[in-house]
């Protein structure tokens, strides 16, 4: 096996050290431009309308995706209850911004309270937890997942229970006196976010903010902060991170842009129900991060499209088997998972830090061991000061 | 000696610690002067460990008193230790083995926010070291024993410290490696950071150090300068092999 991987690297060498002196501004550029290019073709007759609607999703789960790589590949804290954030966020905006109580708060409002609450659920929930590790951690995310769901059934008068919140008004990015003083003016209708396309752009928006916030960060203090405790907690504390500080950050963090992605999901969806936020679509945004590449924001990108737009791909192919196609569905991403940890652990677009974890040794650094080794041999030069 | 007048840097003052209800430190007093490098002898599970911790913050005592320049620090933080002076060269070295080396002496400085002066430690550590100005993109993982050991104390030297705590600096190290080690101790000491060494190896350790204690159960045993120690029958007897 790893000699026909061994050959394959063989023959792409040359390829890949061709695509590797291309800045790697180039490539988020030119996705952003993709991106950004992607509902003309709807507008153009090129792709029918529900591709626009894949795009919308497939964003949200981006950000979604960006929002757990933050505690599962920057600080290495597995969370298998994340989309108990999401739903926080939606199920906020839903109250603020349907029939149910009769509100229709400003956009801004909604989505900064949608964040501010699923912060502070990720605050109570990591307080208890973050002092456990790996399998005990992922057992208690799994189950606080679980808790918020069933508690979203139960709490009938707030949440409609199994039901639902419908009629969810469409977000206003002005005031509805504003928008009415436009009178016809072509892009006031853009103020009120109701079509497919103009979903799109907004959550595009958003994700691009996310997406530079977040790579900011992890060139900071705090991004090597959460690093180092991924690697060696007891070293990352003796000089001088306060871990429960820094893993808390991260939780906290991580929950805000859940909440943020379903304060979004809840506006675009009109309608949310406790269906939406099934343990398995944990599972999923796990997966779409493990795919992508844990703590690589590129890759985490690319994860959650691949897994969230191919499967509607294959759904359009498969045609009159569709039906058939569902019932594989999860038995693919299992494959698909099960393909990439044993070929290629650290992901589609792989940070550097994680590519060097996931291998045992990095071909590149093969020789600097070696000489290394030789070096240990000639200890007496080893420690010439 | 001198120091004997001066205000200790480090202090403990009967600390017990324990790990839930196991007590592990049975009262111990230490002291460090500045500049001094003392050593902490003692088998396996005799609290060296523990000792090292408690100085960090990271196992807080139950009872007694930790003093810093003369402060009594129980309840202060790691990281506000670290920025008084106290740094650590970790069991193993607990290197940051995916970080390079630039980025694994950058860890160390992580406490401090003047840019320049960090600058600078890192210019003097590569001053130190050379070898790591050669490898300083290089993983940290992928370096020999002995350059790990240059990464460790260079980290520990980052945050500009007035003690360093070693936890068992030749452990793994071949043992050619081991005298130089101590070698390099002096040099760091040299420069006028005082040292705290634990060690099983108790020859090596006490021809370096000024004073040494030698710790048993949770109990400092044995106490007194290198000199004495290196004459002691029972030491002579348990570490010493004669």
């Amino acid at each position: 096996m790893t000699a026909i991987t061994g050959r394959i690297r063989s023959v792409t060498a040359p390829v890949r050290a061709a695509f590797a002196r291309v800045p790697r501004g180039v490539y988020s550029a030119l996705g952003l431009a993709a991106a950004a290019i992607f509902p003309l073709l709807n507008v153009w007759g090129v792709v029918e309308t529900a591709w626009l609607r894949v795009g919308v999703l497939s964003l949200l789960f981006v950000m979604l995706s960006l929002g757990l790589n933050i505690v599962m590949g920057e600080t290495g804290l597995l969370n298998l209850g994340y989309i108990a954030f999401f739903a926080f966020g939606a199920y906020t905006t839903a109250l603020l911004s349907s029939p149910k109580f009769e509100l229709r708060w400003p956009f801004l409002a909604v989505v900064a309270l949608s964040t501010v609450i699923a912060m502070i659920a990720g605050f109570v929930i990591g307080l208890p937890t973050l002092r456990l590790r790996g399998d005990y951690l992922a057992i208690v995310t799994l189950a606080f997942g679980e808790i918020v769901r069933l508690t979203i059934i139960n709490l009938q008068d707030f949440t409609n229970g199994p039901n639902g919140i419908t009629g969810i008004y469409p977000p206003r990015l002005a005031s509805e006196g504003a928008i009415a003083s436009l009178g016809d003016a072509a892009w006031a209708k853009w103020l009120t976010v109701d079509k497919p396309i103009e979903y799109y752009y907004l959550v595009l928006v958003c994700v691009v903010v996310v997406a530079i916030l977040l790579s900011n960060l992890k060139n900071s203090r705090v991004g090597r902060a959460w690093n180092a405790l991924r690697e060696d907690e007891l070293a990352a504390v003796s000089t001088g991170i306060t871990a429960a500080r820094a893993k808390m950050l991260s939780v906290v963090l991580s929950a805000g842009i859940a909440g943020f992605a379903g304060a979004l999901y809840a506006y675009y969806s009109n309608v949310i129900s406790p269906e939406s936020f099934l343990f398995m679509q944990s599972v999923i945004v796990v997966c779409m991060v493990v795919l992508g590449g844990m703590g690589s924001i590129p890759g985490v990108i690319l994860g959650a499209i691949v897994l969230q737009a191919l499967p509607q791909m294959i759904r359009e192919a498969a045609g009159a088997a569709r039906s058939e196609f569902e019932v594989y569905r999860m038995l693919i991403f299992g494959v698909i998972i099960v393909v990439m940890v044993i070929f290629r652990p650290e992901g589609l677009l792989p940070d550097k830090l994680w590519r060097s974890e996931s291998h045992e040794v990095d071909p590149r650094e093969l020789e600097k061991t070696r000489q290394s080794l030789f070096d240990l041999e000639e200890g007496e030069k080893d420690l010439e000061v | 000696m001198a120091s004997e007048q001066l205000k200790p840097l480090l202090e403990f003052r009967g600390v017990e610690t324990y790990y839930g209800r196991i007590q592990i430190l049975k009262g111990v007093d230490y002291r460090v002067n500045p500049g001094e490098i003392v050593c902490l002898l003692g088998g396996n599970a005799s609290g060296k460990s523990t000792t090292m911790k408690t100085i960090l913050g990271i196992v807080k005592p139950a009872k007694g008193e930790v003093l810093w320049e003369g402060e009594v620090i129980n309840g202060l933080r790691t990281a506000e230790r670290i920025k008084r002076g106290v740094a650590t060269v970790p069991e193993n070295r607990r290197l940051f083995p995916h970080l390079t080396v630039l980025e694994n002496l950058e860890m160390g400085a992580y406490t401090r926010s003047d840019a320049a002066g960090v600058a600078e430690d890192l210019e003097r550590v590569y001053g130190f070291f050379p070898k790591l100005a050669e490898r300083r993109k290089q993983r940290a993982g992928t370096l020999s024993g002995g350059e790990q050991q240059m990464v460790a104390f260079g980290r520990a030297l980052m945050s500009r410290p007035k003690l360093i705590c070693m936890d068992e600096p030749s452990m793994g190290l071949s043992p050619a490696l081991v005298d130089q080690n101590f070698d390099l101790i002096q040099q760091v000491n040299e420069q006028g950071v005082a040292v705290f060494v634990v060690e099983q190896n108790a020859t090596a350790a006490l021809s370096i150090a000024d004073r040494g204690y030698v710790l048993q159960g949770g109990r400092v045993v044995i106490d007194g300068t290198a000199a004495e120690l290196l004459e002691n029958p029972e030491l002579k007897r348990a570490y010493l092999g004669a």
